[in-house]
């Protein structure tokens, strides 16, 4: 807007045709753009090839613990793939995997044109990509292996004296600072870019949880960022942030790193209840049920769940006090959570329920998670915890849950928004085959582990012993991990194969009720010819009402009615019942 | 058509269901942790059982309701729904029951928490009053009841050493006597552990630079098994630990033949200093922990820290002075 006056003024219109961009390389034109469709679809793509990475992770680590007392893999090697598996399964998959889908579908969803910083965008990719390059490059040299998550004194110069933790706290951070750069990006861009009329409470459940989720990044993304930069200068420049020896303390990581992973576990589960909230208000053919309270269910969970970072915290010595305003925050989150169930199915109820590949995987998605969220409620009890935390049973809701979020509710984002993105569906046989080898996967993997804990197995074992009674379990949770990764490798050659030989989806292959299907699929760079103006929450199914209106007999407006209708508040209830307002400018529709 | 496929692979899953929960050994399962058999731990059971109870409910109630929906509202071509939404009253509603069942659960497991934590007094059984004082231990001390007996349990990559109040110590195996109440003060010397015996209480982490406390009080004579819950590098599979519960007179014999034993080892070094064969003196000084470990192999390659032989060297004769103090 405020560029300087031209020193040469155009003197006369022309036109150059030798002055058009030499059109680069399809590899370049990507890497190089600033497109949010080019970079969400770039940041989808790389964590879903994290996700294979981890899913290998997992699969080699449950493949040594198959049978008692096994050597299969040597304990140091496990223990790099534990802590590669943490971070990328979290880090490196399930964020990214978010924040792309919220990056790609976000800004169409208010009617933006594009990203408030273009090349913001674009520079978060690369800090990623490289992040994990940074990683994963430590498998040429040291690998890391301090756990999951890298409590020092574990993690400190003393104990981890090869560069493979710098490589993980480096990769990590790297990353991060993606993230957070990617997430304030989000965040000044649905605040300034929604189209006219879309006020806050019109704004689609999926903006608003890649809202959410956002400022959950920036700000546990931050202090991650801070932790890690401590960690870093304790071992290489001998700080002493987390040397209890020397006035640190190592409880300081964990306050800071856990307030990290419970953002990232908000992280990887809200986007997934945002595209679940929409799939399952579109292919029941329902409006949703209750959109402001599930909008402010979103808030509430993203708020309560980072300041719950002490619940992982009971054991450790800090005062009872802090333990219990920890249990307070996580179990407050029973009411933001319990709404969105109830919500979700209130909004399946009483619908024609199309059971499409994308509303199969949401429904595999609730019921999972709310295994998960519901042992997390347990293990929020202080008393609880102090005999479950750290045993198999949380890394069970752990996965139940984040599985759930991030893989079933992702991959039913991935089936509902695929069409939008490549002009084709998804092979709903192929879908159907990997809904049901991941739902039968999830619970042989995971369903096991409970009662393994209750043997008393704990977590981040690389071996246990015969005659602890944790054989049977181990070996079907082994058996089971290949199912696993099988559903999850379905879905994924689905997606590749149906670039090319998907069923054409046209641009609306969903009667979805949002703005992101009122562009073409795939859409073009500037997104929207003309921005409708938003009247409701579903400014789709207004346009849709409003052509159908135009089209059946168009009648003289009949103008006694209309000081009567004027007076009504554009309400959202209003928006969809008979005449309140003569079709939106969705004259256009395609 | 579509029918018997969905209840062939409805049937399907739920086989394999079973087949997960029931192949471990047919009649093993059970819903419940190990037994308890301490006042504490038996607090902390019937929070589980408890919670267990209402989680699972709310679990199933999800998941029941999910299937209903889906089997009873499944599309017939071209029904059209009626557009229901909901009134701020329905949410306030569902919002309120959450909240007072979230409440309920806080309100339980503070008590049950709070309760957990107090010392109960020992038992007719248990040892008589021990000379140790904890009141620095951050424990609120049983009502008229004998002073509980005091022992640091201290984390080390990748085994339990445990010092006793009259300066004796050991490895891998707790001995206490039964039916006496324990106060454990947690300590780690490297990294961060967990200690963890279920029969006998909660976990709680051994940390370097801060000591964590809990109690317990066995009520039979027997041997229970922990392990560390705290990812600690490579040998942390083999970081087990064992509680043998004696009764008062077995504990005290074994204190005593404990103390010998150390002594002899520390007079053996002693000698060998003196002899100026310091070299083979550190093997030497193995023994008494060597003594009473069982079944938990070394690993190889453990990464440069061999916390056994370079801990017995230098505590060996710190603990004689700190024995020297009781007396």
């Amino acid at each position: 807007m405020s560029a300087p006056p031209p020193t040469v003024a155009p003197a006369r219109p022309e036109i150059v045709t030798d002055a058009m961009p030499r059109r680069r390389p399809a590899w370049i034109e990507n890497a190089t753009s600033g497109d949010h469709k080019v970079v969400g679809l770039m940041f989808i793509a790389t964590s879903l090839t994290f996700l294979v990475l981890a899913l290998t992770e997992f699969v080699l680590m449950r493949v040594q613990l198959i049978v008692p007392e096994s050597t299969i893999i040597d304990p140091i090697i496990f223990d790099r793939l534990l802590s590669t598996y943490g971070a990328t399964a979290a880090v490196f998959f399930g964020i990214p995997f978010g924040l792309g889908l919220a990056c790609y579908v976000a800004p169409l969803q208010v009617g933006a044109r594009g990203l408030a910083f273009p090349r913001l965008a674009s520079f978060a990719y690369w800090l990623y990509l490289f992040g994990g390059i940074a990683l994963y490059a430590s498998y040429l040299y040291n690998p890391p292996d301090a756990g999951v998550n890298p409590l020092p004194p574990l993690s400190d110069d003393v104990f981890s004296p090869f560069a493979g933790t710098d490589a993980w706290i480096v990769g990590v951070g790297l990353a991060l600072l993606g993230f957070v750069l990617l997430a304030i990006n989000l965040i000044v861009t649905i605040r300034n870019h929604r189209a006219p009329g879309m006020v806050w409470r019109r704004v689609p459940l999926f903006t608003w949880s890649a809202v959410v989720t956002s400022y959950v990044v920036v700000f546990t993304g931050a202090v991650m960022l801070a932790a890690l930069a401590m960690l870093l200068i304790d071992r290489n420049y001998e700080g002493v942030f987390y040397d209890a020896g020397e006035g640190g303390s190592p409880i300081l990581w964990q306050h800071l790193s856990w307030m990290f992973f419970n953002g990232a576990y908000v992280a990887m589960l809200l986007p997934g209840f945002g595209a679940i909230s929409e799939i399952v208000a579109t292919l029941s053919r329902k409006p949703q049920f209750a959109h402001r309270a599930m909008a402010g269910s979103f808030v509430a969970i993203g708020a309560l769940g980072v300041l719950a970072w002490m619940q992982n915290m009971f054991t450790a010595p800090i005062p009872l006090g802090w333990s219990i305003v920890g249990m307070a925050m996580a179990l407050a989150l029973v009411v933001p959570f319990g709404l969105v169930f109830f919500n979700w199915i209130a909004t399946l109820w009483g619908g024609a329920l199309h059971l499409r590949a994308p509303l199969l995987f949401a429904l595999g998605a609730i019921s999972t998670t709310a295994i998960g969220l519901a042992g997390e409620v347990a293990h929020s009890v202080i008393p609880v915890a102090w005999q479950t935390s750290g045993t198999v049973a949380t890394s069970m809701d752990t996965h139940y849950a984040l599985i759930g979020g991030s893989v079933f509710g992702g991959f039913a984002a991935l089936y509902y928004w695929y069409p939008k993105m490549t002009g084709r569906v998804m092979g709903e046989g192929m879908a159907k085959i990997s809904f049901w080898l991941l739902l039968i996967g999830v619970h042989l993997t995971f369903a096991p582990m409970f009662f393994a804990a209750l043997e008393g197995q704990v977590v981040d074992l690389g071996e246990y012993y015969e005659g602890t009674g944790l054989d049977g379990y181990n070996l079907v949770s082994t058996i089971g991990s290949f199912v696993l990764a099988a559903g999850v490798l379905t879905t994924l050659i689905n997606a590749v194969y149906s670039v090319r030989h998907g069923i054409r989806a046209g641009h609306d292959p969903w009667a979805a009720d949002t703005l992101e299907w009122f562009t073409l699929s795939p859409p073009p760079p500037h997104n929207f010819d003309a921005i409708p103006d938003v009247r409701s929450s579903e400014p789709l199914r207004d346009i849709r009402d409003g052509v159908r209106r135009r089209t059946e007999g168009w009648r003289p407006p009949r103008p006694l009615e209309r000081p009567a209708a004027a007076h009504a508040p554009a309400s959202e209830e209003a928006s969809s019942s008979e005449e309140s307002h003569p079709s939106g400018s969705g004259g256009s529709v395609a | 058509m579509r029918r018997p496929t969905r209840l062939v692979s409805l049937s399907l899953l739920l086989g394999l269901l079973g087949l997960a929960l029931a192949a471990p050994g047919a009649g093993a399962i059970s819903l419940a942790p190990e037994s308890p058999h301490s006042p504490n731990a038996e607090d902390l059971r019937s929070a589980y059982d408890a919670t267990l109870l209402v989680v699972s409910l709310l679990a199933i109630a999800i998941n029941v309701a999910l299937i209903l929906a889906v089997v009873r509202f499944r599309a017939a071509r071209d029904t059209v729904p009626a557009p229901v939404r909901s009134g701020g009253r329905v949410q306030l509603r569902v919002g309120m029951l959450l909240g007072a069942i979230a409440l309920a659960i806080f309100v339980f497991g503070l008590v049950v928490a709070v309760k957990a934590r107090d010392l109960e007094a020992s038992g007719p059984e248990g040892l008589e009053a021990s000379s140790m004082r904890f009141a620095q231990l951050g424990l609120k001390p049983p009502e008229g009841g004998e002073e509980p007996l005091a022992i640091t349990v201290s984390g080390q990559q990748w085994l339990w050493r445990y010092e006793y109040p009259d300066g004796t110590f050991s490895y891998h195996d707790l001995v206490v006597p039964v039916d006496t109440t324990v106060v454990l003060r947690i300590v780690s010397t490297d990294v961060a552990h967990r200690w963890w015996v279920p029969a006998l209480g909660g976990k709680f982490d051994a940390v370097p630079g801060r000591a964590n406390t809990t109690w317990f009080k066995a009520d039979e004579e027997g041997e229970y098994l922990g392990q560390s819950a705290q990812f600690s590098g490579p040998a942390y599979p083999t970081m087990r630990a064992r509680v043998v519960v004696l009764s008062a007179t077995e504990y005290e014999a074994w204190l005593d033949e404990q103390q010998t034993g150390i002594q002899e080892a520390q007079e053996a070094v002693q000698e060998e200093i003196e002899a100026g064969t310091q070299e083979s003196a550190e093997p030497e000084a193995e023994q008494p922990g060597d003594a009473f470990e069982e079944g938990t192999d070394e690993p190889s390659g453990g990464g440069g820290k061999e916390p056994q032989t370079e801990d017995v060297g230098p505590d060996a004769p710190a603990a004689a002075p700190g024995g020297g103090d009781v007396e």
